[in-house]
């Protein structure tokens, strides 16, 4: 799917080729993600040239995918994704919104309008609407508890645009409790510690929420337990296999006796440190029925796990390195660095251990945890592309979730904050501005639409009707957004329908500037190519 | 047995590592049938080292390279990213079980299996339909012939000749690059692809899952092609590495197909060029044990290829001879350990991956910089097969004498006369009795040795000339006729290798360290303002600058290049 807007071969554009070079890459990437916008919209299925399928409804994985050539729409996905990975979300708005700012501007420019003019509008209307945006926004009190409702209905909103209804609703109440899982008052929320695993296994409604951590490894003794209740566990960073230590590992040893009484010492050294666990799994185990789980970040060997296994200890080896913060946060105690730091205060805590194959694939559960600060959302589904497009929708739930604590507010969606704030722009702001860059603000305003729009259009609904019934409703003073099934102005609020208030500023703010930089193009100057032929 | 895994990143790194794993399919199919030539049960080399036994959901087990494979998204061609044995459960009415609206389906071209691929996946159908079906030779069999010249001809991608099966993480492919080939030439092209968008995060999984397997890991060998942006992600994700598997040894080789040093008439390119490769080669050395450039930019009409016909523009045949030294040069590693005392028939002088390391850059000097040097085929033992090694190392002083060079050596499949295969033994005396004659000898050299030779597989481009035999002996009367021969007409070659760390690298280093203070760090350099965009600072460069220099100060204590002239 490579864009191709224009002739390859062209080596320099002058100034309005150029212009119209921008335009429409602009058009064209808009028209490439403008179907996949809201609850209404178009799931995408990529087949790649060997048969291999993604699906996805997410503007960032979509233009992840495409092979994009044309500088100005690499220009425009750059910030789309870059909004992506600052506010987790409002991709394909982004894209939609340049695409329609660019448009505006066309027709005005079409009519002898110069671009420079344009662009000043476009920078009056925007600092308008960021103003308005502060004066539009539902503030949300946080406090120590956080009202589940409107987590939960921003969480929603987002979901259900990517995944069907009830999987959504589903998925909501997961995401929201994970996220207060690990919220911790004052301080800045990291979803870093919401684990995200997968299992190739079953349907998706069976994906769950663990209050805990799921671990894609298991044990690697065959004599190990598979299951273990009430269990101590130690988070370690410990070397227990034996390595050749760089420095007495001379390639001459001067005989035979010499080399093997280093590797002997070597191994010694290593059997030390295990016995330093199994010391202090006798210390806090001895005559009682708790069990005793080791999680290293480092490698253990095959004669160090068949030490720990005799002592009935549960060793996995090569945890991930993040794992070993969230094994605290999820368990209590703390990680060790070396053996000598090891006391029964640094020991966490589960319930329930146990291990879960499928295939060679294995999964440790760690589970029935005290107070836990980190937990795993596990996806199951019956394929690779499915799970995928759901981790993707749950990472853009647990985005909306965070952005809402963080921003302490929310913005009426279905639609009808860009509809309040074109009214706002033509009604209130247009009379304040002189001389023609007044047209770019109409424009920005003009532009602002192209959301209601194109949910319309998603829908099959009329989108001209809409508009008007929209606007109409507006100038009477009420708020309204689109009902997608009918076509019908609603009250967002009562609909439980509400947007980031960080992922729209974003927009309003990144927007603009990108399509003012396209507008005021001089020329293009196409990279020779080179003769070099692709492997 | 120490396991190794691989690491491949960028083009023709994976060009290579499809030779390579082909021989080693090839390998493990000849020691399977029994009707072979006994010298391929290989007994005292272990496949485990390289391969991992695993079991799909259905039960079915499998054995596929402990491989991680990096390249930009489409350049698997047909295959593909799951591999093609871990098949997903049949699927479901509707592929999509997420969205009840509408779904729109967009459809890459797809991209045909060659003749070649077509025909293992045939003969896999014919397994799975039993043995005894009676049309095994229906004349839809596509011959071997055919697929040879379509592989010459059509190959454009490194599956295109593969003919193993891969596990589904060991395949990444890099997507959102926006770049074409084109683009992704520079090291700079290449940064921030490793941290954005959480693509290193996903590579450290895929190599973790290798890595948490293995019981007692030897070491990561890793190809990378450096000759663009991968040079940048390969950097990042060794780094990555070395902070995470502290002491785990990294092997590295930097490989280029010769198409890369094709020069430009633009100067910008050029020093681009240059630039790219004093970076990359002062930003992967530090994260590796030990490093090895591979790849001439006239492989064709080289020395190396004295019995090869190698057309340079089809990274298909460069790769297969790079990749034919790896091989080699990992048997080592795959040798059973013995006792001091033990000896066997097929195997001789086992290293492991920190034993190499030590020996090559680890005692006088540090230099761990080392060069390759192949014959392929290898001639019959004897006083010339030393001299017949050829670098394929570039940028390499031929005639530098250097008395404390050191050097391993690895021979494999040699044969003692046209006919015979010489003992691992006869090998070892063979070879002292060469290093005796020598007249510059190095200061150290290890041997290692083994009976079973290069098998050619199937798939393996035609690039030896008439002199080369059936077993890769050299004819003593070959045919005058032109074409080159493939795998049809031989069958297995002995092949040399050797690792040699040498002041000979010399001018690679300073060609290196002079394009870098030329270009990138003097006053008013001409390469600055790219530099810049690359994301460097002075004080990297000047970082970079002294990485190079200390390399070339272990070399020549005396050099006037090591002190900065400005």
């Amino acid at each position: 799917m490579s864009l191709r807007m224009l002739n390859p071969n062209a080596e320099v554009l002058n100034k309005s080729e150029a212009l119209r070079m921008n335009i429409n890459a602009s058009k064209g990437l808009q028209d490439v993600l403008k179907s996949n916008l809201g609850p209404k919209g178009t799931i995408k299925m990529l087949v790649g040239g060997s048969g291999d399928i993604k699906l996805t409804k997410d503007g960032n994985t979509l233009l992840r995918e495409m092979q994009i050539q044309n500088p100005t729409a690499i220009m425009i996905a750059r910030t789309a994704v870059a909004q992506d990975d600052i506010s987790g979300d409002g991709t394909t708005s982004t894209v939609i919104f340049i695409g329609e700012l660019m448009k505006q501007a066309d027709r005005y420019i079409d009519e002898g309008m110069h671009p420079r003019v344009m662009v000043d509008g476009f920078e009056i209307a925007k600092r308008a609407t960021l103003q308005f945006l502060e004066k539009f926004k539902t503030p949300v009190v946080m406090g120590d508890e956080p009202d589940k409702e409107i987590l939960k209905m921003v969480a929603r909103t987002t979901i259900r645009t990517k995944l069907y209804e009830s999987l959504a609703d589903q998925l909501t109440e997961i995401v929201v409790n994970a996220v207060l899982c690990i919220r911790k008052p004052e301080e800045p929320i990291d979803l870093f510690m919401v684990e995200i695993m997968h299992m190739r296994h079953k349907f998706d409604v069976d994906t769950r929420l663990v209050e805990g951590l799921v671990l894609d490894h298991g044990s690697r003794h065959p004599d190990m337990k598979r299951r273990a209740e009430n269990c101590y566990i130690l988070t370690c960073n410990v070397s227990l296999e034996y390595e050749k230590s760089e420095i007495n590992a001379g390639f001459f040893y001067s005989n035979a006796e010499q080399r093997e009484a280093m590797v002997a010492a070597e191994r010694r050294s290593v059997d030390e440190r295990v016995r330093k666990i199994i010391e202090l799994k006798n210390k806090v185990c001895a005559g009682t029925e708790n069990n005793f789980v080791v999680i290293n970040q480092k490698g253990i060997d095959p004669p160090s796990l068949d030490m720990l296994a005799r002592e009935g200890i549960i060793a996995l080896r090569r945890a991930k390195r993040r794992n070993m913060e969230r094994l605290i946060l999820a368990c209590g105690g703390d990680a060790v660095n070396s053996v000598d730091d090891m006391t029964p205060d640094v020991l966490g805590w589960a319930g329930l251990v146990y291990e879960h194959v499928l295939g060679e694939e294995k999964y440790t559960f760690v589970e029935n945890v005290r107070n836990p600060h980190s937990c795993t959302i596990l996806i199951k589904g019956p394929n690779d592309h499915t799970i995928a497009q759901i981790k993707d929708a749950i990472r853009d739930g647990l985005r909306g979730v965070k952005n809402t604590i963080e921003d302490e507010a929310v913005i009426l969606g279905a639609g009808a904050f860009e509809v309040a704030a074109r009214q706002h722009l033509v009604n209130e702001v247009m009379k304040t501005v002189q001389g023609r860059a007044q047209l770019g603000v109409e424009a920005f305003a003009d532009a602002l639409l192209v959301i209601p729009k194109t949910l319309a259009e998603n829908a099959g609904l009329d989108t001209q009707d809409v508009i008007i019934s929209l606007k109409g409703e507006h100038d009477r003073g009420n708020v309204v957004g689109l009902n997608q099934h009918t076509g019908e102005p609603i009250d967002p609020q009562m609909e439980g329908i509400f947007d980031n208030y960080s992922v729209k500023r974003q927009i309003l703010n990144s927007g603009p500037v990108i399509a003012s930089q396209l507008l005021l193009v001089d020329e293009v100057i196409r990279a020779g190519r080179n003769m070099r032929k692709p492997t | 047995m120490r396991e190794v895994v691989t690491i491949q990143v960028g083009g023709f790194a994976n060009f290579i590592g499809s030779h390579f794993w082909n021989f080693q399919d090839e390998l493990l199919g000849l020691a399977s049938d029994h009707d072979m030539d006994p010298v391929f049960q290989n007994p005292g080399v272990n496949m485990d080292v390289l391969y991992r036994s695993g079991e799909t959901q259905e039960g079915v087990l499998t054995y596929t390279p402990r491989l991680l494979s990096v390249n930009y998204q489409g350049s698997l061609g047909s295959m593909s990213s799951h591999g093609t044995l871990y098949n997903q459960t049949p699927e479901l009415p509707s592929p999509v079980a997420t969205w009840k609206g509408s779904i729109s389906t967009q459809r890459s071209e797809s991209l045909n299996r060659n003749l070649f691929l077509q025909s293992l996946y045939k003969e896999e159908q014919k397994e799975s339909v039993g043995k005894d079906s009676k049309h095994a030779d229906s004349p839809d069999n596509i011959g071997d012939q055919e697929i040879m010249e379509s592989l010459e001809n059509g190959t454009q991608f490194w599956t295109d000749f593969s003919k193993v099966h891969y596990h589904p993480h060991s395949l990444y492919e890099i997507n959102g690059l926006w770049m074409d080939v084109e683009g992704f030439d520079n090291y700079g092209a290449g940064k921030d692809v490793f941290a954005e968008s959480s693509r290193g995060e996903e590579m450290t999984e895929r190599l973790r899952f290798f890595v948490e397997e293995c019981d007692h890991v030897q070491g990561i060998q890793c190809v990378v092609d450096d000759s663009g942006g991968f040079s940048s992600v390969a950097a990042d994700f060794l780094q990555n590495i070395a902070d995470e598997y502290t002491n785990t040894p990294v092997l590295l080789y930097t490989a280029r197909d010769p198409g890369s040093f094709m020069s430009s008439k633009s100067r910008k390119r050029n020093i681009s060029r240059n630039l790219n490769d004093a970076v990359s080669f002062a930003k992967l050395s530090p994260f590796c044990k030990l490093i090895v450039p591979v790849g001439l930019p006239f492989l064709g009409g080289s020395k190396a290829s004295t019995y090869l016909r190698v057309n340079d523009e089809k990274p298909y045949h460069c790769s297969a001879v790079y990749a034919a030294a790896l091989h080699a040069l990992s048997l080592p590693f795959r040798m059973d350990s013995l006792g001091p005392t033990a000896t066997s028939d097929c195997t001789l002088g086992a290293l492991d991956f920190n034993s190499i390391v030590q020996m090559l850059s680890g005692q006088s000097r540090q230099n761990m910089v080392a060069i390759l040097d192949t014959t392929m085929p290898a001639p019959t033992i004897g006083e010339q097969l030393l001299s017949k090694l050829q670098t394929l190392t570039p940028e390499i002083s031929d005639d530098m004498e250097d008395l404390h060079s050191v050097e391993t050596l690895v021979i494999h499949g040699a044969l003692k006369s046209d006919e015979q295969r010489a003992s691992v033994f006869e090998v070892q005396d063979a070879i002292s009795a060469a290093y005796e004659q020598a007249s510059s000898r190095p200061r150290f050299c290890h041997l290692s040795a083994a009976t079973c030779p290069l098998p050619i597989p199937l798939p393996f481009p035609s690039i030896f000339s008439q002199t080369v035999g059936r077993c890769g002996q050299l004819l003593s009367n070959p045919s005058s006729s032109s074409a080159s021969k493939g795998s049809l007409d031989v069958h297995s070659i002995p092949m040399a290798a050797r690792l040699r760390s040498s002041s000979a690298v010399l001018p690679f280093l300073t060609n290196r360290l002079e394009n870098l203070r030329k270009f990138g760090i003097q006053h008013g350099a001409m390469g600055g303002e790219l530099l810049k965009s690359w994301g460097f600072g002075k004080e990297e460069l000047e970082e970079m600058g002294e990485t190079l220099s200390n390399m070339v100060r272990t070399l020549a204590p005396y050099s006037d290049l090591t002190s900065d002239s400005d």
